[in-house]
């Protein structure tokens, strides 16, 4: 983009993205992961699963999230105000997931099977949701960048955070010993659920205005079509949906594969968050010229 | 905001100022998670600095991109550090590294007018700093409510234009210019909502001028 063109055209949002923006991309997507495992961790009541996600979302989203922030300090005063917006919503949900599952992984170590365990995994699972999905509707909000403003991106975001959470919970088994069938089928129809929503999302943004499928024409061939393409497409959804069929039609599959397969799946849940916060931009204060 | 129509010896370069358009109803205060952003009874939207977490969700959110993030080291002329006017800004108004920036009208200054009984747009000391240095003079500045106002005249007379007014966030900010209204026609014919803003249609028919100017206005 030339100097002169600055806001007459496509103008793509940086802040949330670029130089410390890549703290917020990471905090979004493992809020997606963290929240992610332990829904499945507790469908399959695996307990390390619980406790991973709970480390996952306390000190890796939760750290990024802090790294991002220009004032980290004053985030109380984020959390006091959950009805201004969703990225307040947001950390409350994170705040309260860390204490409803630590008190929950404390029942499920000394008091197993008490009514206090039942009622805080269902309060830690509601907080786990939450915290899988509110990116999604912090990001959908944005009137002025069309590529965002998408109701299918939260369950997009909660998708791919909940396929992650399956490959990390299948390593988790794995490392105990056991292969997990039910995990396996679960994460071969999500992964194809997966693919067709990446899909439908990018025809629906071609939709949204010239803005709209501009975004979409840098994710597919322009600047970002590397990461997209190798991240998105090859490592996200080839690499595991092969590894997947491949396991289902053998009858076995070996823990390398695995490990690979669940390797390109956390690849390529990130570097489709990347993709989507990197090719956001706004529509033009005047002019679309040269679009 | 620079921007380039025509080509070779007949290539015209116009550039606009663009800062916070002061909307009746800010994105930007509406999503702010510390409630940093805030409105003033007369329609100024400031940050207040000590709120600020620097979480850049109204820098993101503002669909005129009139906002920047303070990241602590800003020298607008890379290695020649900050210039005399910049050095006597910095004691007058505290920046703060790690959070949101924007024009607030010079608030401060409106307020401090305000209460000596002075009148905004007219009285020097109760106007803005960038209306009453700007050499071109093509800033006017005063009470939108005040149908007498020589802002309320100046865009009745002059059609100015409001930018992205499908928002709805109706900002205090117009700009007379044909080339504008033209351009701005332009994006709501591929979106497909002129139909919804008939007021723009009116605009898109004004006959080019020369006369580049922006109006404001503080009073609701």
């Amino acid at each position: 983009m030339k100097a002169h063109e600055w806001m007459i055209s496509y103008t793509r949002q940086s802040e949330w993205i670029d130089r410390r923006g890549l703290f917020l991309w990471l905090a979004f997507y493992f809020g997606g992961l963290g929240g992610g495992l332990y829904l499945v961790s507790l469908y399959f009541n695996s307990l390390w699963g619980m406790f991973i996600s709970w480390l996952i979302i306390l000190v890796l989203k939760g750290g990024s999230h802090f790294l991002f922030l220009g004032k980290p300090l004053r985030f109380w005063q984020m959390v006091r105000r959950p009805h201004t917006s969703w990225l307040a919503r947001g950390l409350l949900f994170v705040l309260l997931f860390t204490v409803f599952a630590a008190i929950q992984l404390c029942f499920s170590l000394w008091l197993p099977g008490t009514a206090g365990e039942i009622v805080f995994k269902v309060l830690a699972g509601l907080m786990a949701f939450a915290v899988a999905i509110y990116t999604g509707f912090v990001m959908n909000g944005f009137k002025a960048i069309p590529f965002w403003n998408s109701a299918l991106l939260p369950v997009l975001f909660f998708l791919c955070g909940v396929l992650g959470g399956l490959g990390l919970y299948t390593i988790i088994a794995l490392g105990n010993g056991q292969i997990n069938i039910a995990a396996e089928t679960a994460s071969r129809w999500l992964l194809i659920i997966n693919a067709l929503l990446i899909v439908i999302y990018l025809w629906r943004a071609t939709c949204r205005g010239q803005t709209g499928k501009q975004s979409v024409v840098e994710q597919i061939r322009g600047q970002f079509a590397p990461v997209f393409w190798a991240g998105v497409i090859t490592m996200g959804i080839i690499i595991p949906v092969v590894i997947a069929f491949a396991s289902y039609f053998a009858g076995e599959a070996s823990a390398v594969l695995l490990v690979t397969g669940v390797g390109c799946e956390i690849t390529g849940g990130l570097s489709l968050r990347y993709c989507i916060l990197k090719a956001g931009a706004y529509r033009p204060l005047l002019k679309l010229s040269g679009i | 905001m620079e921007w380039v129509t025509g080509e070779g010896d007949e290539a015209v370069m116009s550039i606009y100022p663009m800062r916070c358009q002061h909307c009746e109803y800010p994105v930007c205060v509406e999503v702010c998670p510390t409630g940093a952003n805030q409105q003033s009874e007369n329609g100024i939207v400031w940050i207040d600095q000590n709120k600020c977490v620097g979480c850049r969700y109204c820098v993101v959110s503002c669909p005129y991109q009139a906002r920047t993030f303070n990241t602590g080291n800003k020298e607008n002329f890379p290695g020649r550090g900050l210039t005399g006017f910049e050095k006597a800004g910095k004691r007058l108004y505290p920046h703060q590294a790690g959070t949101a920036e924007k024009c607030n009208f010079c608030k401060e200054r409106i307020e401090a007018g305000l209460a000596r009984g002075l009148k905004p747009g007219t009285d020097r000391e109760a106007t803005p700093a960038c209306v009453n240095t700007c050499p071109a003079r093509v800033m006017t500045f005063g009470d939108l409510d005040d149908p007498c106002s020589k802002v309320s005249e100046l865009i009745g007379e002059k059609e100015g234009v409001q930018l992205h007014t499908e928002y709805g966030t109706n900002p205090s900010i117009y700009y007379i210019d044909s080339k504008i209204g033209a351009g701005y026609m332009e994006i709501l014919e591929l979106i497909g909502l002129e139909e919804e803003f008939g007021l723009v249609y009116r605009y898109s028919s004004v006959p080019s001028t020369n006369d580049v100017g922006e109006k404001t206005g503080v009073t609701r």
